[in-house]
């Protein structure tokens, strides 16, 4: 007897369908697996054959040779315990052929025959709709997340035996037995977010880096804060994914992809809140762009949409930041490995935080002792190439308690996402037809059609050009900053002021050059 | 005569050996011929111990007095030249003061007898305000042909230095190493433009490394070729106040600039003052008071004196009173926003600090600090 069921399998971010097929012959009673498996696939087979005995099912002597097509496509994971055991009850007979017809099969199996979660179901489930399969049998845990996509029935399985008796019944008795679940997206997008307790108002002084934090949020600029520690650099940056444009369906759907991908949904459906990713300064490369001997999505993708956040910037191995180079540049992570390339997308917003010099208080003299050598070897460990992808840059001071005690609370962070939402609706307006999203994306040879500038603007441009000893690179960041500033004041032209304004906030390496 | 130069040149060069105790070689050995045949012991019987063996093995190195002659002939090819103190180039300032260098080495030129010289000297980890009274003092110094010495530092020294030679002035800097060693690396366009409008000077013989023991010396060269000294900025116990100490034992005049009380680089400079140090106000009276003091007549007398006065720009009312607002300590956009009396936002604030600093009247020191250019 012979059986095929469907499953899936993940390239990256994407997936696609698999074929697992099952013969039971008469022979020497044996079980062999094919179909270029990895080293937890082959595995399947112990786990596959404890849980049908634990199931309580008595395999009869059969020669039975499992294939998992296509077959040169490299599988890995532990999703097809639950594919593979279903193929084999159906070969053996154990229901009828038509009931596993068009259900594509995700699951690992424990040795009781419980069914566990499994990583990128989301990104299966979304494939198998768009070939056009109806139902969905996942673990349990995974039901949330399949079930925000539309025109497919999820249902979740606890264990072997309730896939068994499903597969077994008729009719009616098969929606009693496992339930499918959908859950609308669209609604799950209009629940408010809450803050989880971190609001803009809550940072008392420190005026400039929340403007320049706005400035960032709008235009989806990288932004670099340098200050004494305890300025609230930190602080400052953890409220930034909260000022940004909510998500959109399209955009949470990435994002939710991503970290199904990576394992870490837990039991969420959809996630709704910008990611936040603040890695310690110890990651190693693979941790930071993915990777691995199962390849999954690093830091900077678990970032995608949302904001990464290197604190202690110097800190941070140099090659661990420049392997972040070609990321930032083209938007998405590419592992090439033997077998074939995998793509993840990494489009954040990355913002950097340091000290100005190793002890932390330059240009206080009556606090740092810190000699000129050190200071430029300290900022010297940035890589120049990194710096070079920062397109605002801002000082924080060291707050004083009487501004602690008596400053107003600042603006919330409801009232600072108004003013980003504004100018993201303007952004949209104007890249419409492009591949551009935000200001921020803009390129140098694109700069005349989106940040032209009037005569007199031209020649403030060009004595702030001469003046701050400018490079070309330099020249176009404060052109793109100041567009995100007009948009800002609501203004069609960039003015002066505009470009005087992105100018201060220019990053620089003569920084610590005094 | 050249042979006995090179003698003296040679005997500079083992600088292990103390001035004293070549001062007694020169004296035991008038003749550098009759060194080369004279046992360990012999040189015992007039040197001190630990000195005679180290003595000893230099002589052995050179072998004979024509050793000794081809060796200082290389350095001249090197253009490294040599003066001693009997040579009538050596600086007569030098001459004045007590222990002074036996000979010096040089590349460049000395300063000349006729040239009246100030030291200015300070802390290697200058603020922005040590920055901007030393460039002022050494462009105002430049510009009246007023040689500029000190020891080609990080800081105040190098600082004070490249204006003096930016306004067209001459400029020594004295080396704690040989004169062919670039010590800081980061001076090194200095020290190449030293050499061609002024000079580069030591005591130690070139290759020597820049020992932390040889600059205390050097310092006493430093003054001993002014006839004042101008501490800018100096914290307490530094290298500075060597050189101070130094200056007092020549009887050099120490100008101090004062400093804040909470300034820790100025807590040495407002100690000299207490102590009774000169103050110093600014170039033009700093430079009337010395020609008063030493009726000198060799300050060119055509240059005007006045104190030089800040002018203040034609600006708008809001950039003007931001502008007030501004100090020579860089100070942050909120700081300065905070001190106004009309409020405006730290945005327009920001904007009009940029304005300033492109007309030149203010200038950006870090990412978000500001001061009075």
């Amino acid at each position: 007897m012979y059986s095929t069921i469907l499953s899936g399998a993940l390239l990256g971010i994407r997936a696609c369908m698999v074929q697992v097929e099952v013969d039971a012959a008469s022979g020497l009673p044996a079980m062999s697996m094919v179909g270029s498996l990895g080293g937890e696939v082959r595995e399947s087979r112990e786990r596959v054959l404890a849980a049908l005995k634990n199931a309580g099912i008595d395999m009869p002597p059969k020669h039975v040779t499992v294939n998992l097509s296509p077959a040169d496509l490299r599988k890995e994971g532990t999703a097809y315990d639950l594919p593979i055991a279903v193929g084999l009850l159906e070969a053996l007979g154990f229901f009828p052929k038509e009931s596993a017809k068009g259900i594509l099969f995700l699951g690992e199996l424990g040795l009781n025959g419980e069914i566990r979660s499994v990583r990128g179901v989301l990104p299966i489930v979304r494939e198998a709709a768009r070939r056009g399969i109806k139902e969905c049998i996942v673990p349990e845990v995974n039901a949330c997340e399949g079930a925000v996509i539309p025109n497919v029935r999820i249902r979740g399985a606890k264990d072997l035996e309730q896939v068994m008796v499903f597969l077994m019944a008729k009719g009616k008795e098969k929606e009693e037995i496992l339930p499918s679940r959908t859950i609308s997206p669209e609604k799950l997008m209009e629940e408010p977010l809450s803050r989880q307790g971190y609001d803009f108002s809550e940072v008392k002084g420190q005026e400039t880096a929340k403007r320049a934090a706005l400035i960032a949020a709008a235009g989806f600029h990288n932004l670099l804060m340098l200050g004494p520690p305890g300025a609230g650099k930190s602080m400052i940056a953890k409220r930034i994914p909260d000022i940004m444009p909510p998500l959109t369906l399209e955009e949470s759907l990435e994002v939710t992809a991503v970290y199904s991908v990576a394992g870490q949904l837990g039991d969420r459906a959809l996630i709704t809140r910008r990611p936040f990713q603040s890695p310690h300064h110890a990651i190693s490369v693979p941790a930071l762009t993915g990777g691995g001997v199962i390849p999954r999505p690093g830091i900077i993708s678990l970032s995608h949409r949302g904001v990464l956040f290197l604190d202690e910037l110097p800190e941070f191995q140099r090659n661990t930041l420049d392997s972040m180079r070609q990321p930032i540049e083209d938007k998405q992570v590419q592992i090439t490995r033997v077998g074939g390339n995998l793509i993840y997308p990494a489009d954040f917003m990355l913002v950097c935080a340091m000290n100005p010099c190793p002890c932390g208080y330059f240009p206080d003299r009556n606090r740092c002792r810190c000699t000129e050598p050190q200071i430029k070897r300290y900022a010297s460990r940035v890589s120049g190439p990194i710096l070079d992808r920062i397109d605002l840059c801002v000082e924080l001071q060291a707050v004083e308690v009487t501004s602690l005690q008596q400053d107003p609370n600042g603006e919330s962070s409801a009232d600072l996402q108004k003013q980003v939402e504004r100018v993201r609706r303007l952004q949209e307006e104007r890249f419409r037809h492009t591949k551009y999203r935000f200001n921020g994306d803009v390129q140098a040879a694109d700069m005349e059609r989106f940040c032209a500038l009037g005569p007199v603007e031209k020649r403030c441009m060009e004595k702030v050009y001469s003046e701050m000893g400018l490079s070309a690179r330099s020249y176009h960041r404060i052109l793109k900053v100041a567009r995100t500033i007009a948009d800002l004041a609501g203004e069609e032209r960039i003015r002066a002021e505009h470009l005087l304004e992105a100018a201060m906030y220019r990053p620089s390496q003569e920084i610590w050059k005094q | 005569m050249k042979e006995k130069t090179s003698y003296l040149q040679w005997l500079i060069s083992c600088y292990e050996l103390p001035g004293k105790v070549q001062r007694q070689i020169l004296q035991a050995f008038p003749d550098p011929g009759e060194l080369f045949g004279i046992s360990k012991d012999g040189f015992e019987a007039v040197l001190p111990e630990q000195f005679a063996g180290i003595f000893w093995q230099k002589c052995r190195e050179v072998g004979s007095v024509r050793g000794m002659l081809e060796r200082m002939e290389k350095l001249k090819e090197k253009g490294i030249c040599f003066v001693t103190q009997d040579s009538p180039d050596y600086p007569d300032m030098l001459r004045e003061i007590p222990d002074p260098p036996i000979g010096l080495y040089y590349t460049g030129r000395l300063p000349r007898s006729e040239e009246a010289c100030v030291a200015i000297i300070g802390s290697r980890e200058c603020s922005e305000y040590g920055r901007k009274v030393a460039s002022e003092l050494g462009r105002y110094l430049g510009e009246r042909s007023i040689p500029v010495i000190s020891g080609m530092a990080r800081g105040i020294d190098g600082i004070s230095q490249q204006a003096a030679l930016d306004a067209g002035g001459a400029s020594f800097g004295v080396l704690g190493c040989g004169v062919d060693v670039c010590y800081p690396q980061s001076n090194q366009g200095l020290y190449q433009l030293l050499q061609e409008k002024g000079g580069i000077l030591s005591a130690y013989p070139p290759g020597t490394p820049p020992l932390a023991c040889n600059f205390p010396p050097r310092n006493r060269i430093v003054s001993g070729l002014a006839m004042a000294v101008v501490v800018v900025e100096a914290a307490v116990r530094s290298g500075t106040s060597i050189t101070v100490s130094m200056a007092l034992e020549q009887g050099r005049e120490v100008y101090v600039v004062p400093g804040r009380v909470t300034d820790r680089l100025s807590e040495g400079c407002n100690q000299l003052i207490k102590d009774g140090a000169a103050v110093y106000l600014n170039p033009g009276r700093f430079v009337e008071e010395l020609e008063e003091a030493y009726f000198l007549h060799r300050i060119r007398p055509d240059a005007p004196l006045a104190a030089i006065r800040e002018e203040e720009p034609s600006l708008t009312p809001e950039q003007k009173e931001i502008w007030k607002a501004l100090d020579h300590t860089p100070k942050s956009v909120e700081e300065i926003q905070r001190s106004l009396s009309t409020k405006i936002s730290v945005q327009t604030c920001s904007i009009r600090l940029m304005e300033l600093t492109l007309q030149g009247k203010a200038k950006q020191i870090t990412a978000g600090r500001f001061c009075k250019n």
